[in-house]
């Protein structure tokens, strides 16, 4: 026993002498747990906002009470902009949904043995768990609204009046037209119905038996612009975003790996200058990630039916992109000074930024500053240009930004890299 | 060549070079001896332009030149067989000499006659194609050797080539240096292992802590630092070991006293030198 403490009591000892081991057991964990902690704590304070645009193409008293009901239900935070431009929004993924308000709503919401309210739902085809509480918010309001009318005897009557005015326009009288005014009477005395027979807690909520108090046409931003959907064309610019936190962090395994093997210092001995060296590194890396993206996309367009919006501003995308994680790799390489330190740090730093950029968590989810926060993640801006060039149908100066981040981020790790980069050899 | 003028380094408190000064002569093998820490490492470091100095200087001149170790024409003329092995493990020791004869400027057919010279040199022809992870540590040795000269450099620093490799390989390393020797070479060749500074060195430099204790030939560290041989004789009594510069003289007296049934006289060598001026304690 006393052999087998001391065994355990040594790697203990070892796990703490090293600090990436040390910091993998403490301080990732930690960091996880604010991460989530924080996420969470902003949902405990109530349903977390989702922003949305709204377009009311009805524009009438009835759509006009549903938007309001929807500002006040809390859950959404609605802009209201022309309907262009609201399209264009969640086309470049600055909203994940936009609601329109089709025409004849207002009239549907008020007479609901007519019709049923139709809403449109534009979606931006990465924040699908968005839209699913979107969906779930309008029903609800649809149901209130639907709750409110039932519970409002003159409501119903006015609208029992008018049906009942229409019904008899139509000639000649017929017994169907004849069934429908014996029912439209015994409409009014459907809550008295409930209550007699003790219904109301049952039915507390209910819409009535009207069947769905809304109908919602769910569609994805590039259908509308692009012809048919590919969920692959989402998958794919994820998936090269993973090619390149992979490519960076293996990379700046490199110079690590040069220094324990001793072949750093045989670099550093021939006629070379350290420039030299580091632009050696970041050419390597920068031609790994590009190449190993690019085949990714190939792989996507040829198999996968993947139609790039504009091959042009795909090859500046995968450029950009690159460009970037060749600056996180040489932050890396500073970072980490042996081949384990190199690969914990790379991945200890990659996954937050990840989290951060809304690669692995819905930003939705997020409480404001932690999105906010994201606007650092290189992770973001990567997805964003590449999506832009993939799906979204940015255009060239829509492209500026995220490519311009990217390459900033770039310039700025690797100088930052190169400067501090131990040139030790062993 | 290489000139070492009053060369101190101090790494924090530690005083790794103090104040160490030689000059390399025309195709000489010039030995770096010492004990762990003695500073043997610190001082190719500098002269490969590795480590900067503290004080003093170190530098590349003759008649013709005089160049900082940092110089890129002085990098074409010096080649370095770091103490590790220092090569790329996943691809061939062809390719791994082709690289590196790319980066001192080799191209083409030059390219390809050195690797193939190389290769021969390192007795590796044969298995030039296969990946240095398939090599036994001995051939790694050769090829880190060999990919020291690919450039064919007129000065070649070897820090402690044969540690940890078998019998056979360090005596074909030997015979590497010795025809680098005959080639023209002049090489620094540091190692903890007296035999080899006594087989391979023209000139031998003992460093401890730093210092330089003694600088010569080895026959003339031998006599000027080695003291008495030991004669040891064996007689009735047992086995008995007596210090002398005349071991003739002191056996005739041994046999006077007593019949000698066997004897053997050791004379001073390099080790004795080496612990005479380092001393016995151990370093750590």
């Amino acid at each position: 026993m006393n052999k087998i403490v001391a065994m355990a009591a040594k790697d203990i000892h070892i796990l703490f002498r090293d600090k990436l081991g040390f910091f993998f057991t403490i301080f990732f964990p930690l960091m996880m747990a604010i991460f989530f902690g924080a996420m969470f704590a902003g949902l405990s304070r109530g349903p977390a906002s989702i922003p949305i645009v709204l377009v009311d193409a009805d524009r009438t008293a009835g759509s006009a009470r549903f938007v309001e009901r929807l500002e006040t239900a809390g859950g959404l935070a609605i802009e209201r902009i022309p309907g262009d431009q609201a399209l264009e929004q969640v086309r470049r993924g600055q909203t994940a949904v936009l609601v329109t308000l089709r025409p004849g709503f207002g009239a549907a919401l008020d007479n609901p043995f007519v019709a049923t309210p139709e809403v449109e739902m534009s979606v931006d085809p990465t924040q699908f768990a968005a839209a699913g509480m979107v969906r779930g918010v309008l029903l609800e309001a649809a149901g209130a609204e639907l709750q409110a009318f039932m519970g409002d005897p003159s409501r119903m009557s006015a609208t029992n009046e008018q049906n009942r005015r229409l019904i008899e326009q139509v000639t000649p009288p017929s017994t169907a037209r004849d069934d429908l005014l014996t029912v439209l009477d015994q409409i009014p005395r459907i809550p008295a119905l409930i209550d007699e027979a003790g219904l109301g807690s049952v039915t507390a909520g209910a819409t009535g038996g009207f069947g769905p108090p809304l109908e919602i046409e769910q569609t994805q931003v590039q259908a509308q612009r692009r012809g048919p959907t590919n969920s692959y064309a989402t998958s794919f610019a994820q998936a090269m975003l993973w090619t390149l936190i992979g490519g960076s962090v293996s990379f700046s395994m490199s110079i690590a790996i040069e220094r324990s093997r001793g072949t750093l210092m045989r670099l550093l001995v021939a006629p070379i200058t350290a420039r030299q060296l580091l632009a050696a590194k970041g050419l390597a890396c920068l031609g790994a990630t590009l190449f190993t993206s690019s085949a990714l996309i190939t792989l996507g367009i040829t198999v996968f039916d993947v139609t790039p919006t504009s091959y042009p501003l795909l090859a500046l995308a995968l450029l950009c992109g690159s460009i970037c994680f060749c600056g996180i790799m040489m932050v890396l390489s500073v970072i980490g000074k042996t081949e384990q330190a190199a690969a914990g740090v790379g991945w200890g730093i990659a996954l937050p930024f990840t989290m951060l950029g809304g690669g692995m968590v819905p930003l939705f989810l997020m409480p404001e500053w932690m999105q906010t926060l994201g606007n650092i993640s290189p992770m973001k801006w990567t997805l964003m240009a590449y999506e832009g060039a993939i799906w979204r149908g940015f255009t060239l100066s829509e492209m500026l930004l995220p490519c311009a981040v990217l390459v900033a981020i770039g310039v700025v790790a690797f100088t930052l890299g190169a400067r501090n980069l131990r040139w030790e050899t062993g | 060549m290489l000139v070492f003028d009053h060369v101190s380094k101090c790494f924090g408190d530690l005083r790794a070079v103090d104040d160490l000064s030689f000059e390399l002569e025309a195709g000489e093998v010039f030995g770096l001896l010492g004990p762990n820490g003695a500073g043997k490492t610190t001082a190719i470091n500098m002269a490969v332009g590795l480590l900067e100095p503290d004080e003093g200087v170190v530098r590349f001149a003759d008649e013709a030149f005089d160049r900082d170790p940092r110089d890129a024409e002085n990098r074409r003329s010096l080649g370095l067989a770091p103490q590790s092995i220092a090569l790329y493990e996943q691809i061939s020791g062809a390719d791994n000499l082709r690289f590196f004869g790319r980066l001192h400027g080799l191209r083409g057919s030059d390219l390809e006659e050195r690797v193939a010279a190389c290769l021969d040199f390192a007795d590796l022809t044969d298995v030039g194609k296969k990946v240095v992870s398939k090599y036994s540590g001995g051939m790694q040795r050769r090829l880190n050797l060999a990919v020291a000269i690919i450039h064919d450099p007129e000065l070649v620093l070897l820090d402690e080539p044969t540690v940890g490799v078998d019998p056979q390989s360090r005596n074909a390393i030997f015979e590497r240096v010795e025809q680098l020797r005959d080639g023209g070479k002049q090489v620094v060749y540091t190692t903890h292992y007296m035999e080899e500074a006594q087989r391979l060195c023209d000139r031998v430099a003992i460093l401890d802590r730093g210092r330089l204790m003694a600088l010569d030939t080895v026959p003339a560290l031998i006599e000027a630092h080695g003291g008495p041989g030991n004669l040891v004789v064996r007689t009735g009594d047992g086995e008995s070991r007596h210090e002398t510069t005349d071991p003739l003289g002191t056996l005739a007296e041994l046999q006077a006293r007593q019949a000698v049934d066997h004897f053997q006289y050791l004379p001073p060598d390099l080790e004795t030198v080496f612990l005479n001026l380092t001393g016995r304690a151990l370093r750590d």
